[in-house]
């Protein structure tokens, strides 16, 4: 990751909305793992962690132009990238309940993306999107239970249970995987 | 927890791929007056490549093994002994739909059109009278659907859980196993759809001529490709999860999110069929002009072309193999398929199409080692 602090992203925004690709490219570089991390750990699937990161700076470069530059640029991209993230893992949870199972005989079963995992990123796919979307935004990405509140549109209190709650049952998983 | 703020799997190439879609999409966003139109000069730029590799000592080798390699029947064998390349062929005629096996052995199913491959080859769906099927290779049928209006193009998702088909002037959808079927719009063009790779994601053409590209699951999110003319063929690149759209006198590359983010204009010429290749970063397309047709390559996103093949009249369609390594080429005109390895090192020539597989024979799909 390249090191910036909030100056030289402010620079980095003034530029882009100039024109300068050089600044977008720095400002992407900045921001592209832990968007791409943050998303990957709600979704567990690297194409669509891909989409949705690659589709939140899409987003973020149509609104440049009005972006407020003295505004930090990561939480405004973090919170779509958690929003899709939640309404992909969603959808997907719908879609295997419409029965494609029966259809398995047709497309090739597609390994899960778990193998390579670290335990505390496996068991966390063990747990609901919701979950998943405030342990990876308080614990990856650093925000304060009112910071994940805001950007997800949930009271205050609900994204405190959902931490604690998915916190304990990530215990709980560990500990089952390490006995 | 510190755990967590590790490299994901694919991390890397995924930023690739998607910082040359953004820039791209930024590009494309920068008011006129700060863009230099390059056109003019990449236009110029090209053509002296290719002429330049036409002319050159290399270039005249190629050009000239090329048209050793199809002048007259001594070249060319007089029926398809075997693919060079693993995989299947689809092939269709007035009769039916033919599937040709890697060895040349080749079986008819009579009366089918419109047929394409499920995601592994384990069946075909294909149109049949007013009836959607779809059949193991071997004409065994594992389900059919009947829907009044003109049925044609079934093009299965990647992971074979759907499969889109117009019915007269909509667009509909029906789950891999022949259940679910559903109307997915109206407002539509029938011809090309494209599913993106992995996804439920389905690209099609409009009534306005422009690209809708939507979640077929979903229904909403959809994105708008605005396009200079009506699409007649769409494909995707799986590498940089782009579009391409081939026009007819031009094709252009959209983000999956509907900004362009490249293409070529072919002025005059006309382009006729064009095919990305397996691993998304080429794309082989056929323009004519003045009754002559060339086989061009270039990147997904444009860029200079490279002229693999030219020869007088049509050439009707171009497909790749599963491994990338050979281009299929339908000279109709000359009642010939070439098959070309790319890079061009070899040409195999194949005559009497028409003969072996009937009236208005194509290709129509090469699948599946």
């Amino acid at each position: 990751m390249v090191a910036g602090s909030r100056g030289d992203e402010r620079a980095w925004i003034r530029g882009a909305q100039s024109g300068s690709v050089p600044d977008l490219e720095a400002l992407f570089k900045h921001h592209w793992p832990r968007a791409y991390r943050a998303a990957y750990l709600v979704v567990h699937d690297s194409g669509a962690a891909e989409d949705i990161a690659q589709e939140a700076f899409l987003a973020a470069v149509r609104s440049l132009d009005r972006f407020d530059r003295r505004r930090p640029f990561g939480p405004w991209l973090h919170r779509i990238v958690v929003n899709r993230a939640i309404d992909w893992s969603r959808s997907r949870a719908l879609r295997r309940e419409s029965g494609d199972a029966a259809l398995a005989v047709v497309a090739a079963a597609a390994p899960p993306e778990r193998g390579h995992e670290e335990p505390l990123a496996a068991a966390l796919a063990d747990l609901s999107p919701e979950h998943r979307a405030v342990i990876v935004m308080r614990h990856l990405l650093d925000y304060t239970p009112g910071e994940i509140a805001e950007a997800l549109g949930l009271p205050r209190g609900t994204v405190n249970s959902r931490l604690r709650r998915g916190l304990d049952e990530l215990a709980e998983k560990l500990d089952e995987d390490l006995k | 927890m510190r755990h967590l703020d590790r490299s994901a799997p694919g991390e890397r190439e995924a930023g690739e791929r998607t910082w040359e879609v953004v820039r791209a999409a930024f590009e494309e966003r920068l008011p006129s007056p700060r863009r230099r139109d390059w056109r003019p000069f990449a236009l110029a730029a090209a053509a002296a490549v290719v002429l330049a590799a036409a002319f050159s000592p290399p270039g005249n080798a190629v050009f000239g093994s090329l048209r050793d390699a199809v002048r007259g029947d001594q070249n060319a064998k007089p029926a398809l002994a075997s693919l060079p390349a693993p995989g299947r062929l689809l092939a269709e005629s007035t009769s039916g739909t033919w599937i040709v096996q890697n060895d040349g052995s080749k079986r008819l199913l009579t009366g089918y059109r419109d047929a394409a491959w499920s995601p592994h080859g384990l069946y075909v769906a294909a149109v049949h009278g007013s009836e959607l099927r779809a059949l193991e290779p071997n004409g065994r049928v594992h389900w059919s659907l009947g829907r009044t209006g003109r049925l044609a193009n079934p093009r299965w998702s990647f992971d074979g859980f759907r499969v889109a088909y117009f019915a007269g002037r909509s667009l509909r959808i029906v789950n891999g196993d022949g259940t679910g079927d559903r109307l997915l719009t109206r407002d539509v063009r029938p011809g090309p759809a494209a599913w993106q790779p992995n996804t439920h994601t389905l690209a099609y053409v409009n009534r306005a001529g422009d690209i809708e590209i939507t979640d077929v699951d979903k229904r909403n999110g959809n994105a708008i490709a605005q396009t200079r003319a009506a699409p007649r063929q769409l494909d995707w690149a799986s590498e940089l999860k782009t579009l391409a759209a081939i026009e007819p006198h031009a094709f252009e590359v959209f983000s999956r999110r509907g900004p362009r983010i490249g293409g070529l204009d072919r002025g005059i010429a006309q382009v006729s069929a064009a095919a990305v290749s397996p691993d998304g970063k080429r794309i082989a397309f056929v323009e004519t002009r003045g009754g002559r047709s060339t086989l061009q390559l270039t990147d997904v996103l444009g860029g200079p072309t490279g002229a693999i093949f030219s020869g007088a009249g049509t050439f009707a369609n171009v497909g790749w193999s599963p491994d990338g390594r050979w281009l299929l080429l339908d000279w109709s005109s000359a009642d010939q398929w070439l098959f070309i390895h790319s890079p061009v090192k070899k040409v195999l020539a194949v005559s009497n199409i028409r003969a072996n597989f009937g009236a208005d024979s194509t290709i129509a799909g090469w699948c599946c080692p």
